[in-house]
Formats: C-alpha cells, sequence, structure tokens
C-alpha cells in the first residue's frame, strides 16, 4: 500500500499518536449511551486515540485495567445535566472531589453563563444545544476561568437538513468568538456509541471543511488528555495550591 | 470513444474504509454509495461532490462488518475523509465509518485491507457487567460483542460479559488492519 503522497493530504493523519499530546476523544457510555467503555476504549485505541474521557457518571468501569489492556487513557469525568445553576452548582460541588474532569452541559443561557464563571468547571459542553447563547461576555469569562468551551461536531456528523445548518452557524460563531478571546476549547464529536466514533483524521478533515484550522482541532482533541494530566495532579496529595507541592525534604535541612 | 491521453486522464487515490455495524446488519453497495453521494452533496456541495467523484469501486459488508475501497480524484482525499465521516446511517442501519488506508491502486488498497474483515462468531447469552444485562450476545472474532438487552443493543467486549475468553484473541487491542 502506497500511503497517498497526496500534496493535498500532507496533514500525516497517523503521526498523531506519535505527538507529545495525542487526541482523545470524550464519549457517553452505557447507560447514557450504547456501548461499554471497554468496547468504546477498544475502538478509540483502533481509531487512534491516545485517550477516552467518559462523560457518563453511572457507568461502570476500572480505569486502570481498561488502561493496561487497551493502551488508552481512559478518563473518568462527569457530565452534569441540570436545568437551573443552583442544581449544577450543587452537583459541581459534589463531584469535583471524585472526578478528573467535571462537565456541564450548557443550553440555557443562565447554564452557560454559570459554567463559564466557574473555576470548578472545567468543561462547558455542548453550549449551544437547546436555546442557548454565547457571546463575548461569556468568552471573556471562559478565558478568565479557564473553563474550556466545547466545539460539538456531533450535529455536523449526525444530523441532516436545517438542523444541520443550524448547528454549522452555531459553531461559526463559536470559533470567531473563543478565537478572538482566545478562550481555552476542546474539540469533540460527543459519540454516544462506538458507532459514532470518528477517528482523529476524519474529524480534523471535517473540521477543515467546515471553516477550522487543521492544528485548532488537532489542539482541542489533544487538550482533554492535558486538562486531565492538570487535574489528576491536583487530585494528587502532594498538590497544595498552583505553585505549591508537597516535596520530598533533604535530610540536611533539618 | 477513444481512451484520453494518458497525462489527461484523471488521477484516483482509493480510500479503504472500514465498516461497521450492529451484529446482523446487512446493506448492499447500492445504499451505501448512495449515503456517501448523499453525504458529500450536503457537505461539499453539487461542485466539491462533482471534483471528489466518491464512487464505491470495491464493497464486502455481511453481519455487522465489512470495507469498501472508494475511488477520489486525487488532490480531494481530505474533502472525501470529510465527507465519508458523515455517513452515519445505511438503510436506517447506523454505522461506523473509517478511513483505514489511502492507496494508489485498487489492487494495493484490496489486498492489504478487504481481507478477513470482522464477522461474527457464536451466538450465546451473556450477562453483561455489574447491572446483570441479560441478552443475546454476538461475539466477533476481535473481541467485540454486540448484545441485544432489554433496554436496547449494547456494543461490548468479550471480558465484560459472563462467559469471556469465547472469542477472546489474544490481544484484542490489536488493530484489526487485517
Amino acid at each position: 500500500m502506497t500511503d497517498g503522497g497526496d500534496a493535498a493530504g500532507g496533514d500525516g493523519p497517523d503521526d498523531g499518536s506519535e505527538r507529545p499530546d495525542p487526541p482523545y476523544e470524550a464519549a457517553f457510555a452505557s447507560p447514557d449511551g450504547d456501548a461499554t467503555v471497554a468496547r468504546l476504549a477498544q475502538t478509540a485505541r483502533r481509531y487512534g486515540y491516545g485517550g477516552l474521557v467518559v462523560r457518563s457518571r453511572t457507568a461502570a468501569f476500572d480505569a486502570a485495567a481498561l488502561r493496561d489492556r487497551y493502551g488508552v487513557d481512559v478518563v473518568p469525568a462527569v457530565e452534569v445535566v441540570a436545568d437551573e445553576p443552583p442544581s449544577a452548582s450543587g452537583a459541581v460541588g459534589n463531584f469535583r472531589p471524585d472526578y478528573p474532569l467535571v462537565l456541564v452541559r450548557g443550553g440555557t443561557d443562565a447554564l452557560n453563563r454559570f459554567a463559564v464563571e466557574q473555576d470548578r468547571v472545567d468543561v462547558l459542553a455542548a453550549p449551544l444545544s437547546g436555546d442557548g447563547g454565547f457571546n463575548h461576555v461569556l468568552a471573556k469569562a471562559a478565558a478568565a476561568h479557564g473553563t474550556r468551551v466545547e466545539f460539538d461536531l456531533g450535529p455536523v456528523l449526525r444530523e441532516s437538513g436545517g438542523s444541520r445548518v443550524r448547528a454549522l452557524k452555531g459553531l461559526r460563531k463559536l470559533r470567531e468568538i473563543v478565537g478572538h478571546y482566545d478562550a481555552p476549547y476542546v474539540v469533540s464529536a460527543r459519540p454516544a456509541s462506538h458507532l459514532d466514533v470518528r477517528a482523529p483524521s476524519e474529524l480534523v478533515a471535517l473540521g477543515t471543511e467546515i471553516g477550522f484550522d487543521a492544528d485548532w482541532v488537532r489542539a482541542g482533541l489533544a487538550e482533554w488528555g492535558r486538562l486531565a494530566a492538570r487535574n489528576r495532579e491536583r487530585l494528587s496529595a502532594e498538590f497544595i495550591s498552583p505553585g505549591v507541592r508537597l516535596g520530598e525534604c533533604e535530610e540536611d535541612d533539618r | 470513444m477513444r481512451h484520453l491521453p494518458k497525462h489527461l486522464r484523471p488521477r484516483w487515490r482509493y480510500l479503504v474504509v472500514g465498516l461497521e455495524s450492529w451484529a446482523g446488519a446487512t446493506f448492499a453497495r447500492g445504499p451505501f454509495q448512495r449515503e456517501v453521494w448523499y453525504a458529500a452533496q450536503n457537505l461539499l456541495g453539487d461542485p466539491g461532490s462533482a471534483d471528489a467523484d466518491l464512487t464505491v469501486v470495491r464493497f464486502r459488508f455481511a453481519d455487522g462488518a465489512g470495507a469498501a475501497v472508494v475511488r477520489v480524484r486525487r488532490g480531494e482525499v481530505d474533502r472525501a475523509r470529510a465527507a465519508l465521516a458523515c455517513v452515519d446511517e445505511v438503510d436506517g442501519r447506523r454505522v461506523g465509518v473509517r478511513v483505514r488506508a489511502v492507496s494508489g491502486t485498487i489492487r494495493a488498497g484490496e489486498e492489504s485491507y478487504l481481507g478477513g474483515a470482522g464477522g461474527f462468531g457464536d451466538e450465546s447469552t451473556v450477562v453483561l457487567g455489574p447491572d446483570d444485562e441479560r441478552g443475546t450476545g454476538r461475539r466477533r472474532a476481535d473481541g467485540a460483542v454486540d448484545a441485544a438487552t432489554s433496554t436496547g443493543r449494547v456494543g461490548a467486549t468479550d471480558a465484560e460479559t459472563s462467559v469471556p475468553g469465547r472469542s477472546d484473541p489474544a490481544n484484542d487491542a490489536a488493530s484489526d488492519d487485517n
């Protein structure tokens, strides 16, 4: 097999795993989705992902065992789904100590605003689902509080007609605002089964087609991993606060 | 009509596409080709779709697993990738689509990648995970199990079933590029 040799296709799709920051996908697992975490991990591995974020809190799995078996970094996460900010706030407080990643699903103006103004929230998921909006105020808040704004490619992959057009419109608007304020972001196809997963090179190609920069999409896929690594360090016992950590004392220091 | 002189003939690339669906799902080349063109037209528009071509030149799919070779004009490979990613259903059956390789000739592509793709082995009642979900499980040679439970279909792996090891290859994390 010859690998293309295309002048236009020179994005080296399979080199992704060799980079320091491999792409991650964030999926819903059974019972929220139609596949178990193990099946998703197997699929992620085949498709060339370096990691898998599990958005479903109720999914039961052994992340360490799956990591050993499939060579994919499995990150337990929770995607908080709430109607109002107060209930979301309670859920975030409950889950924050136990999960490396805490996501809040947006969809209303109030929830979007809540998520980007909380340091405790890692990702504002699907901000443009429902009738939620996004503007420069939220983008500035997201940049200030480090909340990643999710670019949801799911509707572009799986919807058609009017809803797809609306999703594309939303993605473009979000891209312009987030890009302008340099707010942090993540990219995902929001798969709910192993059949919904698409390979990183496909997502990059799709992103390019709908106006994203290829490297920008790659960075968004890898951001999940960087975020997970940072938060795992923060959850570890040695961590006290940013810049302060429990080190070993040297013998002479006493 | 006479053949075009060689320098005027279009140059092609061939995308080897891995296809997956639930156990038991079957569809033919026709519906798949229709979905590919439909996806390309919706994403790339008529001109882009015509440029990319996207003819399915080889196709094999049975019982939830298969592969295809899709012809693309050279230089349009990335746009073709994007269009193929948007194929999510064929004949009403959900499909997973992945470009496994890009090849310069049909033969090179089909030799390396259309070999023994997937296929399901035995059928048995399995109990999944901690929720004790029970259903009919179909095991794939690569260690994947599709279970039909009371709440719907669940994709799982062999190790999660009540009788693991029946289809488990030595390493079910290995690449399926067979």
